[in-house]
């Protein structure tokens, strides 16, 4: 269908439309007109992406001059895939309706190991491998040797691409990761750079956050991404902690060996090379003095996105004359790594900031500020000159300049938090939102959507952006098919609660059993069920065990466990779907933060019923988690309580949400303690579900749940048409331009 | 009557409606006769009994009941108050002996064929056609039919489901204390059927200890006692019969976890796409290094495992039936060289996925049945249907470009002669002709043959077509002829289609023109029998230039 958005043609490839993608679609209208930020919640299953795309793209082919490009960031590989899909699903549709051929180019860019073709390469398990292989095909001083040695194996692929590649461009089209790949066998070139050199033209880019967020990879690839583009972060609940991931550093005893190691070969190398062939690194020299004048160069359009790894003085002035002869930087890193072992000695905690770390390190070891920003700089030079081809043995000496690089450039709003502790580890962590700032300074328009994003007011605040329109979108349900229970005591009057005091208290962790065990008997196909951590949940499982509630449970369903061996959980989840889908039934007991509470779907049948056993707090002793706190409430005045809070109910939200995806699904949604049924938490879940927790439900025995769960099981079991949700939850293009329809509709946004 | 054959045993006292009598079993049939009198009233030839029955012990009549392959049963009351158990039970036995003698294979087919008659109209149709008249013999007629529905008969047994297991059948087997410091547990042949369906590792320890080695309490006792039964164990001791078992689970969990999974979705390793680099990331929690990991959270550990896996088990026991029919049918699919064709139709697993996941499911006008993906081997087979080979001239495109060509010369010199035109009468008498239901166009206007002809001419028609197909299809199933069986056969097809020209074809051809029907109605009919005439002479001919 044609929809009038505010004045704005929008294809829509559908018949129906929800309500709220229609409100969803005024807001993010809104938000791209003001050239600003946006804050979207709306919840899973009701087609946010296919909004996204169908606005977007409208948008853009409205005005070219004034976005020119959309930067899709998804969290998973499937993810990526499911976005592009529905893009391709649109552009047929365009096609379709006006007759035109697409002129738009789409492309999905992942890491080598999802696009590598080269048959022997492509055969590795592990990203680290392909990347580690990939580099020593193509590496420049390779492919220059090859010149004068034959024999020297290159990637054909690459060598096909880099002859002529560059200069035919891609054409128009939606180029998923195994049309990139088809495409690249076609005409012998390689996919992975194929994509990544198309990103610079083309119209729709969607890849995941690191592409764009983690500063080691964003400044290889998105470097030079134009300002006017819209950058849209889906399922973004979880982005503050993908930033603080890609900038904090673990340094280990380890580590500091391994890199001991690696200084050692670097120092044989340069005496090596200084004897056959010093005129390389007389030449190197050259270029330092003359300073990082290519890259700055690129820096000044201001156009490009900074890198804040290379802070923009390092670009200005050139590397420090203490370490830009090859010997002087090894030493300097050899005094740096004694520095470091010494620290590591130490055994009691040490927090301290950046600004106290430094002055430290000149204290103790002569180590000033300067070189040490210019440290991951100055090693990537010389390995580059050192012809050294496997990178991925000198991850650990890349490492600590990394850290050198970060804890010097950023004393503001950063805390190094050093400590070791008996175990003989060191966390080196800086908590900042730092890497936030240049997207959302560099780009027009910023969206962060997702299912769960309440309260919304928090993210801006600690993302540290202002964002034009923030919104919460409710779900318009013909039938209320998600039904949130608050189970606060067992049938015998205990309290159930996964609080400190009482987790380990053996009447909590029957009733916990007893809950699923009854549950077990009423609900059909698959239940999912979450803890607040892996410990926790050994334990429960444990004391089930000795207790028989799980042979029992057996007996209605059978059981998986999630595991921390990523690979023996993804067996386990087929299985787990499987027999959901012979008719078996069966229970997954799982771990909020976990991988399969962020990446899997419960879909129909798959869940129809999330238990959330406790409340999911982080690990509150954590060290790392106090700097946060402290850096959060320094900063931005937000209180540790309300942090933590909300923190633990977004991931509450998070899985319970695993089981609705989309408005036939149906699945009773339990939260197994007694405190969620307090307002500061209630009031903290999304609307959506928020709307539908009565005050009958609040502080549930298990026996009044099972009645509660049984009738709603009932109810939705019976055959839902079309014809029910039409006029109420899915309208045809009539019914949405109605005049009360519209009325209705400008409700369900609910403006933050 | 027969008195002749030999008595083998006389019983009195016997009862059969409401009537005293005697009983006797002879060499080939058991027979009764009432009190003072010297003929039977009931006799049954052995052959023709299915089964016998008696009555349960306890009961206050003793009885004996026979099943006749028929449907029919008579019952024997056996009254002698004092011996009337022992009566019964030595009549029993001996039937017990006499009976699978009897019993012959040909009995079960007879019953079979009569079966399939009673339930395919079509069949008995066919049957009384072709058999009845004497067309073709009775064993001619059901050669080939038989083994068809035996294998479909063998098919539909197979596929009866196969029960699964009971995901707590361990935990049925509670133990209970016996009262003396033991425990006892109950199993029935159910759990251990279960046991060894789900671990087939205990199967073969089974198989190989008992009862060579241990009885099988000792063996079950063993089962119980080892760590192998229960969860929380860690390392089972080098002695314990069973640590080879764990070892297979162990290697069994291992490859599944290795093989990885088919659907990309689920997979979690594949999820992330970038990791983040050894060293980088905030770890949460403490580390925990195996050195410090202690016994119970190893324990703890093991138990999940071993959750995980006994589900797994259970899963696979369910489908491992299905699985092997399904792999048969996809081997046999393949090996007819259509496995390579069916990758262009069937999408990947992982297209699949993506597209149900990108699917809303009330945003989709209709949601028809899902279909299966059309398998082809021959793709052009399908659009174009088989082509005869020969009687087919093939033009090649030289031949329609010179054509093509041809006409457009005679076209460009074409010139109207004005004067040497047809009367308009004789244009518009020619255009009437050639427009439906004119007199050329007789054929475009074609009346079904239902509207024509009568409804019992028109079964009669049915029943030849199906008659005439049947024998076709038996003269056909001959080529090629590569055996002297077959020759025979082919010959005797040949002088069946004769016959069943001159028996049936031709009174019906006298029928209908005595009816004064069209005789075209037969004439396809007449067709394809004289193409198979045609084969057979050709064959003949050549077998005769080889044999000279």
């Amino acid at each position: 269908m044609k929809l009038n958005i505010e004045g704005l043609l929008v294809y829509f490839p559908y018949d129906y439309i929800y309500p709220e993608q229609y409100s969803y679609m005024l807001e993010l209208k809104r938000t791209l007109d003001a050239k600003g930020h946006g804050v979207l919640e709306m919840p899973s299953g009701t087609g946010k992406t296919i909004s996204l795309l169908s606005l977007i793209v409208a948008y853009q082919k409205a005005y070219p001059l004034e976005v020119t490009k959309l930067i899709y960031c998804s969290r998973t590989v499937p993810e990526i895939e499911k976005v592009v899909e529905e893009l391709r699903k649109l552009m047929d549709f365009y096609t379709k309706e006006t007759g035109e051929k697409n002129n738009f180019l789409a492309l999905a860019l992942s890491s080598r190991k999802n696009l590598c073709i080269h048959p022997e390469v492509s055969s590795l398990r592990f990203g680290k491998e392909v990347d580690g292989k990939c580099h020593s095909l193509t590496a420049s001083y390779i492919r220059a040797e090859r010149h004068s040695n034959p024999s020297q194996p290159v990637c054909r692929f690459y060598e096909e691409f880099d002859a002529v590649g560059r200069q035919v461009p891609i054409p128009p089209g939606i180029y998923n990761l195994d049309d990139l790949k088809e495409f690249g066998r076609r005409r012998g070139w390689c996919p992975y750079y194929l994509a990544r050199y198309a990103i610079l033209h083309a119209n729709i880019v969607v890849y995941s956050y690191h592409y764009l967020l983690d500063p080691k990879i964003a400044d290889l690839v998105s470097k030079e991404l134009a300002k006017k583009s819209v950058v849209v972060f889906d399922e973004a609940h979880n982005i503050d902690n993908v930033c603080i991931d890609s900038m904090s550093v673990n340094i280990t005893r380890r580590t500091l060996d391994r890199c001991q190691a690696n200084v050692d070969t670097l120092q044989t190398t340069i005496r090596r090379i200084k004897e056959t062939d010093a005129a390389k690194l007389q030449e190197e020299y050259r270029r330092l003095v003359e300073g990082l004048k290519e890259t700055s160069a690129a820096r000044e359009t201001d156009i490009y996105m900074s890198n804040p790894i290379l802070p923009d003085e390092v670009l200005q002035e050139a590397v420090p004359g203490n370490i830009r002869t090859a010997e002087h930087f090894v030493g300097f890193l050899k005094r740096f790594l004694e520095y470091l072992k010494a620290r590591l000695r130490v055994h009691h905690v040490v927090q301290e900031s950046s600004p106290q770390f430094l002055k430290d390190i000149f204290e103790k070891v002569c180590i000033d500020r300067k070189p040490l920003r210019f440290c991951a700089e100055r090693l990537r030079s010389l390995l580059r000159t050192l012809e050294i081809a496997d990178i991925a043995d000198f991850s650990a000496i890349t490492l600590i300049s990394n850290f050198a690089t970060l804890v010097s450039t950023y004393s503001k709003g950063k805390r190094a938090a050093p400590y070791s502790d008996s175990t003989t580890s060191n966390n080196v962590k800086s908590s900042n939102y730092i890497l936030f700032q240049p997207v959302f300074e560099r780009f027009q328009s910023v969206v962060i959507t997702s299912g769960t994003l309440s309260p919304l007011d928090i993210y801006p605040r600690i993302l540290d952006f202002h964002p034009v329109t923030m919104a919460s979108f409710t779900m318009t349900l013909a039938r209320t098919c998600l039904c949130p229970l608050i189970v606060g005591r067992g049938n015998d009057q205990v309290a159930m609660s996964s609080k400190f005091e009482t987790r380990e208290d053996f009447a909590v962790i029957r009733n916990y059993g007893n809950l699923l065990l009854e549950l077990s008997a009423v609900v059909p196909d698959g239940i999912v069920a979450f803890f607040t951590s892996y410990v926790y949940m050994e334990n429960i499982v444990a004391s089930w065990y000795e207790q028989g509630i799980l042979e029992n449970i057996q007996r209605n369903k059978l059981i998986f466990i999630e595991t921390q061996d990523a690979a023996e959980t993804s067996v386990a989840l087929e299985k787990y779907q499987e027999a959901c889908e012979n008719g078996r039934g069966a229970i997954l007991l799982s771990v909020a933060r976990g991988k399969v509470s962020e990446g899997i779907d419960f879909v129909h049948h798959f869940g129809r019923a999330v238990i959330m056993f406790g409340v999911p707090y982080v690990y509150t002793q954590s060290r790392i988690l106090k700097a946060r706190l402290e850096y959060l409430r320094d900063q931005y005045q937000i209180r540790e309580n309300d942090f933590l809070t909300f923190d633990a109910m977004r991931h509450a939200a998070q899985c319970v949400g695993r089981a609705i995806r989309g408005k036939t699904d149906y699945g009773l949604m339990i939260f197994a303690d007694k405190r969620y049924a307090r307002a500061d938490k209630r009031g903290k879940l999304p609307r959506w579900i928020q709307e539908h927790i009565t005050d009958g439900s609040l502080n549930l025995t298990i026996d009044e749940t099972m009645q509660l769960a049984k009738h709603f099981l009932r109810q939705m079991a019976q055959p839902f048409r079309r014809e029910d949700q039409l006029g109420l939850s899915l309208l045809t293009l009539e019914q949405l331009q109605s005049e009360d329809m519209l009325q209705k509709i400008s409700q369900i946004a609910q403006q933050a | 009557m027969h008195i002749q054959y030999e008595v083998l045993l006389v019983v009195k006292k016997v009862r059969q409606r409401k009537q005293d009598g005697t009983l006797y079993l002879m060499t080939e049939r058991i027979a009764w006769g009432p009190e003072g009198k010297d003929r039977f009233t009931v006799s049954h030839l052995y052959a023709d009994i299915r089964c016998q029955k008696i009555s349960p012990e306890g009961k206050a009549k003793i009885q004996l009941q026979l099943v006749l392959h028929t449907g029919e049963s008579t019952t024997f009351h056996f009254a002698n108050e004092s011996t009337a158990m022992k009566d019964r039970d030595a009549a029993k036995d001996l039937l017990q002996q006499l009976l699978p003698k009897f019993k012959k294979k040909a009995n079960k087919e007879l019953e079979e064929k009569n079966r399939m008659l009673q339930e395919d109209p079509v069949l008995f149709q066919l049957y009384k056609d072709l058999v009845v008249s004497q067309v073709i013999s009775a064993e001619e007629f059901w050669a080939n039919r038989l083994k068809l529905s035996s294998t479909d008969h063998f098919s539909s047994n197979n596929n009866k489901q196969e029960v699964g297991i009971s995901a707590a059948f361990l935990a049925d087997i509670r133990p209970q204390t016996d009262g003396c410091n033991g425990l006892r547990y109950n199993l029935t042949t159910d759990i251990i059927e279960s046991i060894f369906r789900t671990y087939p590792a205990v199967k073969q320890k089974y198989a190989e200890n008992v009862p060579h080695n241990l009885t099988e309490k000792d063996f079950w006792t063993r089962f119980f006692q080892s760590h192998y039964f229960h969860r929380d164990r860690i390392n089972t001791g080098l002695q314990d019969l069973f640590s080879e078992c764990a070892k297979q689970d162990e290697k069994g969990l291992k490859s599944m976890v290795v093989q990885g999974v088919k659907n990309p979705m689920v997979d979690l390793l594949s999820l992330e796409d970038k990791t983040l680099d050894e060293g980088y990331g905030s770890l949460t929690g403490p580390s925990t290094s195996n050195s410090s990991k202690t016994v119970k959270e190893n324990s703890n550990s093991a138990i999940i495992k071993r959750f995980n896996h006994h589900s797994a088990m259970v899963l696979a026991a369910g489908l491992r039936k299905m699985d092997t029919s399904s792999d048969q049918a996809s081997e046999t699919s393949s090996t007819d060289g259509n496995s390579r064709d069916s990758d262009t139709f069937q999408p990947p697993i992982k297209k699949v996925k993506l597209q149900e996941a990108i699917e809303y499911e009330d945003f989709q006008n209709e949601t028809g049945p899902k279909t299966i993906a059309l398998k082809l081997k021959k793709f052009d087979r399908y659009s174009h249907g088989p082509v005869p080979l020969q009687s087919h001239h093939y033009s090649t495109s030289q031949d329609i470009i010179s054509s093509v060509s041809c006409i457009q010369e005679e076209m460009s010199c074409y010139k109207p002669c004005l004067t040497q035109v047809m009367s308009s009468s004789a244009a518009s008498s020619a255009i009437t002709a050639l427009s439906p239901g004119g007199a050329l166009m007789q054929t475009g206007a074609h009346q079904t043959v239902s509207q024509l002809v009568p409804v019992d001419i028109q079964s009669e028609l049915k029943h030849l077509y199906t008659a005439a197909g049947e024998l076709l299809r038996h003269f056909w199933s001959c080529f090629p002829v590569n055996t002297p069986f077959l020759e025979e056969k082919v010959v005797k097809m040949q002088s069946n289609l004769e016959r069943f020209q001159s028996t049936k074809l031709h009174p019906f051809q006298g029928k209908i023109q005595r009816e004064y029907l069209s005789s075209n109605l037969i004439s396809h009919l007449e067709e394809m029998i004289q193409a198979a005439y045609n084969k057979f002479h050709a064959w003949q001919m050549r077998r005769m230039m080889k044999k000279t």
